[in-house]
C-alpha cells in the first residue's frame, strides 16, 4: 500500500507573546492509501495541530512531511495551495458553510477556486452520496447540524481529493447524528477514500481501521482496529 | 457560480451595512456628477444667454459694468442715464452697424388675490432696430410701430403667468394709462420671455424719462473690429463699454471660484465616503477571517480571496455610482437650484447638461474608487494563512 501522508519527526511550536507552546514534539506518522484513521487525545495533546500540518494548512517547525509523494517543507504558499487543492478535502467541526449559498452552491464552491468547470452530474452524485439529494436548494440556516456537516463533507469531496481530513466532525452534533456522520465516512472509506479523523469521542474513533493516541504532542499509542493489534 | 455572484451574495449578508455604504457612495457620486454636468452646461447656457442679447457691445453709464450688464440681461433699473447725444456719437463710429437705444424701467405690481407685489420690467425699444438685432423674434398678434402710442408687446412666460392675451388692456405708469397688448412674443427661452416691451418714446413719456436712455446695444459690422469699436466708444464721456466677452469672462471667473468651493466640498465628501468604504470592508474582512481560512483550506489562493474582497468593493461603488447618477438625473432641478444659490450669476435656463460620456465617467470613477478603497482590505485578507485565519476567529 502506498503512503498518502508520511511524517517524520514533525514538530510544531506556536508562539503566544513570549511563551512558546510545543504542540508537536517529533511525531512519526504514516497514512496509507485507503485507510480510515482516527486520532484521539485530550485537549491540547496536538491532535488538531497534527491534522493542520498534515493538510498543509500549517507548516511544521521541524521535521518532514510528504504528501502524496511530495515533500512539503520549504514549499511556497502558492505551491501549498495547489497541493491542498489537488489532494485534500477538509471537514471542520463548525462546518464553515457560506450562509448565503445554498447547499448545492456550498458543495460547488471549491470548483470556483480550482478553476474546474461546474459538472452538474458530479455534484448530483455527491449530493446523493452524502444523502442530500433533495436538500440542494436549502440555505445552511434551513438545514440541521447533521445536514450541514453532510454539505461540508460533500464540499470536501467535490475536487476528488486523495485524502479527507476531518477535525472533530461530530463535535457539534448529537450522538445519533454523530453516528450517522461516522457511518458516512465509513461508506466513503469503503469506496476507497482515505480518511483521517480527529475526535474526542473514543466510541466513534474505534470504528476506524487504525486509531492513534496523542498526548503532549507525542504519539503514545497506535491501535490497529482492523486486526485488533496493539503497536507502540 | 463565479466570483461576482459570490461577492454579491456576501454583500447581501449584511444588507443594512451594505445599503448605508452604497448610499454614502451614491451621495458623493451624485454631487460629483451634478457638478460635472453643471460645468459642461454652465458656459454653454451663459453663451446662449449672451448671444440672445443680439449685441456685441453694450454702452452703459459709467459705474460697475458687470452689474450693469447683469441688470440689462435680467432686467433692473440702472439709476444713471445716457442721452440722445451719446447715441448719436456711438452711431457715428465707423464699423458700427447698429446702435439701438433702450430704456429700462421697473415697477411693482400687486397681485389682487395674494396681495404680493412682484417686480415687472419694462423695456423701451426701437422695434425696427430691435428686429435687426434679434431677427429670431416671432410674435402672436403684431409688432408695434415706433411711433404708436399706448401699445405694448409682452414675453410669453409673462403672458402665461399673468394670463394675458392679445387685445387686453393694462393700466401702466403713475397715471394708470391704458396700454393695449398688440402682440405676445413667441417663446425665446431667454430673459425676453419675462419682459414688457414699449415703444421707446412711450416708455420715456409714461415714466417721465424723456430723452433718457439706460443702455445702447451695439452691433458691429465685423466682429474682428469689436475691440477697435470698443476703444472708440470709451472715448465718449460718461460711457462705459461692456463687451459680451468681458462679461462672460468675469462671470466665468466668479462662477469658477464657486465651483472650486463646491469641488472642495465634493472631494471632502468623497474622502469621507472612501474611508467609510474602507472601514466597512475592514470590518467585514475582520469578521470573516475564519471563513477566509476555510476557503483557503478548500483550495482558495490569497489572490482568490483578495479578488473576492476587491469585487465586493467594486460592486458597492458601482451600485453607489449608478444610484448616484440616477439620483442626480432625477433630482437635477433640486441640485440646480442649490447650485444656483451658490453662484454669483446664473443663466436663467437650465444649465445642467448630461451626456452619455458624463454617465460613463461617473461609473468609471466609481470603479476607480472601488479599486482604491478595496486594495488595502483585499491585501490584508489575501495575506492571511489558513491557520492564522481560523485561529484568529477562535480566539
Amino acid at each position: 500500500m502506498s503512503a498518502i501522508v508520511e511524517a517524520k519527526g514533525l514538530a510544531k511550536v506556536y508562539r503566544r507573546g513570549r511563551e512558546e507552546i510545543s504542540a508537536l514534539k517529533g511525531v512519526d506518522f504514516i497514512v496509507n492509501q485507503g485507510e480510515f484513521v482516527s486520532i484521539i487525545g485530550p485537549s491540547g495533546s496536538g491532535k488538531t495541530a497534527l491534522l493542520n500540518v498534515m493538510g498543509c494548512m500549517d507548516t511544521p517547525t521541524r521535521g518532514s512531511l510528504r504528501l502524496n509523494g511530495v515533500e512539503t517543507s520549504g514549499l511556497q504558499e502558492r505551491d501549498l495551495v495547489r497541493l491542498r487543492r489537488e489532494n485534500i478535502g477538509f471537514v471542520f467541526q463548525q462546518f464553515y458553510l457560506m450562509p448565503t449559498l445554498t447547499a448545492r452552491e456550498n458543495i460547488e464552491l471549491p470548483l470556483l477556486f480550482s478553476k474546474k468547470a461546474e459538472n452538474k452530474s458530479r455534484v448530483d452524485d455527491i449530493m446523493e452520496m452524502v444523502g442530500l439529494g433533495d436538500r440542494g436548494d436549502h440555505l445552511p440556516g434551513q438545514l440541521s447540524g447533521g445536514e450541514m456537516q453532510r454539505v461540508a463533507i460533500g464540499r470536501a469531496l467535490i475536487n476528488d481529493p486523495k485524502i479527507v481530513l476531518a477535525d472533530e466532525p461530530t463535535g457539534n452534533l448529537d450522538s445519533v447524528t454523530s453516528q450517522m456522520i461516522f457511518k458516512l465516512f465509513s461508506e466513503l472509506n469503503g469506496q476507497g477514500m482515505t480518511i483521517v479523523i480527529v475526535t474526542h469521542n473514543l466510541d466513534l474513533a474505534r470504528q476506524a481501521q487504525k486509531m492513534y493516541t496523542l498526548r503532549d504532542g507525542r504519539i503514545v499509542g497506535c491501535e490497529d482496529l482492523a486486526s485488533d493489534h496493539w503497536k507502540r | 457560480m463565479n466570483f461576482f455572484t459570490l461577492a454579491a451574495k456576501n454583500l447581501l449578508r449584511r444588507r443594512g451595512r451594505t445599503l448605508l455604504t452604497v448610499l454614502g457612495v451614491a451621495i458623493a457620486i451624485s454631487v460629483l456628477f451634478s457638478l460635472l454636468a453643471l460645468n459642461a452646461g454652465y458656459e454653454k447656457e451663459l453663451n446662449r444667454e449672451m448671444n440672445s442679447m443680439g449685441a456685441h457691445l453694450l454702452a452703459v453709464p459709467k459705474g460697475c459694468p458687470y452689474e450693469a450688464a447683469s441688470l440689462i440681461i435680467h432686467g433692473g433699473v440702472i439709476p444713471k442715464y445716457l442721452s440722445a447725444r451719446d447715441l448719436k456719437n456711438v452711431s457715428s463710429i465707423p464699423d458700427v452697424e447698429l446702435a439701438t437705444p433702450m430704456l429700462m424701467h421697473q415697477f411693482m405690481k400687486k397681485d389682487e388675490k395674494t396681495g404680493k407685489s412682484t417686480p415687472h420690467i419694462i423695456y423701451g425699444i426701437n422695434m425696427a432696430e430691435m428686429l435687426r438685432l434679434k431677427p429670431w423674434w416671432k410674435v402672436e398678434g403684431r409688432y408695434f410701430a415706433d411711433n404708436e402710442t399706448r401699445v405694448m408687446l409682452v414675453g410669453r412666460d409673462l403672458a402665461e403667468k399673468e394670463n394675458l392675451s392679445v387685445g387686453q388692456v393694462l393700466p401702466v405708469g403713475p397715471e394708470k394709462e391704458d396700454f393695449v397688448i398688440v402682440g405676445i412674443l413667441d417663446r425665446t427661452g431667454d430673459q425676453d420671455d419675462q419682459f414688457h416691451f414699449f415703444p421707446l418714446a412711450e416708455a420715456q413719456r409714461v415714466f417721465g424719462k424723456e430723452g433718457k436712455i439706460t443702455t445702447i446695444a451695439v452691433k458691429v459690422r465685423d466682429v474682428s473690429q469689436i475691440s477697435l469699436v470698443s476703444e472708440e466708444m470709451e472715448k465718449i464721456p460718461d460711457i462705459q463699454v461692456v463687451t459680451m466677452t468681458q462679461v462672460m469672462g468675469t462671470i466665468m471667473n466668479l462662477a469658477g471660484s464657486a465651483r472650486s468651493l463646491l469641488l472642495t466640498v465634493i472631494v471632502v465628501a468623497l474622502i469621507i465616503s472612501a474611508f467609510g468604504i474602507i472601514n466597512t470592508l475592514l470590518m467585514s474582512v475582520n469578521e470573516r477571517t475564519r471563513e477566509f481560512g476555510m476557503m483557503k483550506a478548500i483550495g482558495a489562493s490569497g489572490t482568490d480571496i483578495g479578488k473576492m474582497v476587491l469585487l465586493e468593493t467594486i460592486v458597492i461603488t458601482i451600485s453607489g455610482g449608478m444610484l448616484g447618477t440616477v439620483a442626480a438625473l432625477a433630482g437635477s432641478r433640486v441640485i440646480e437650484s442649490f447650485v444656483k444659490g451658490m453662484l454669483p450669476y446664473s443663466p436663467r435656463g437650465s444649465f445642467i447638461s448630461f451626456s452619455p460620456e458624463l454617465v460613463a465617467f461617473a461609473l468609471a470613477f466609481s470603479v476607480i474608487l472601488g479599486l482604491v478603497c478595496g486594495i488595502y482590505p483585499a491585501f490584508i485578507s489575501s495575506r492571511l494563512t489558513p491557520m492564522e485565519a481560523i485561529r484568529s476567529g477562535l480566539e
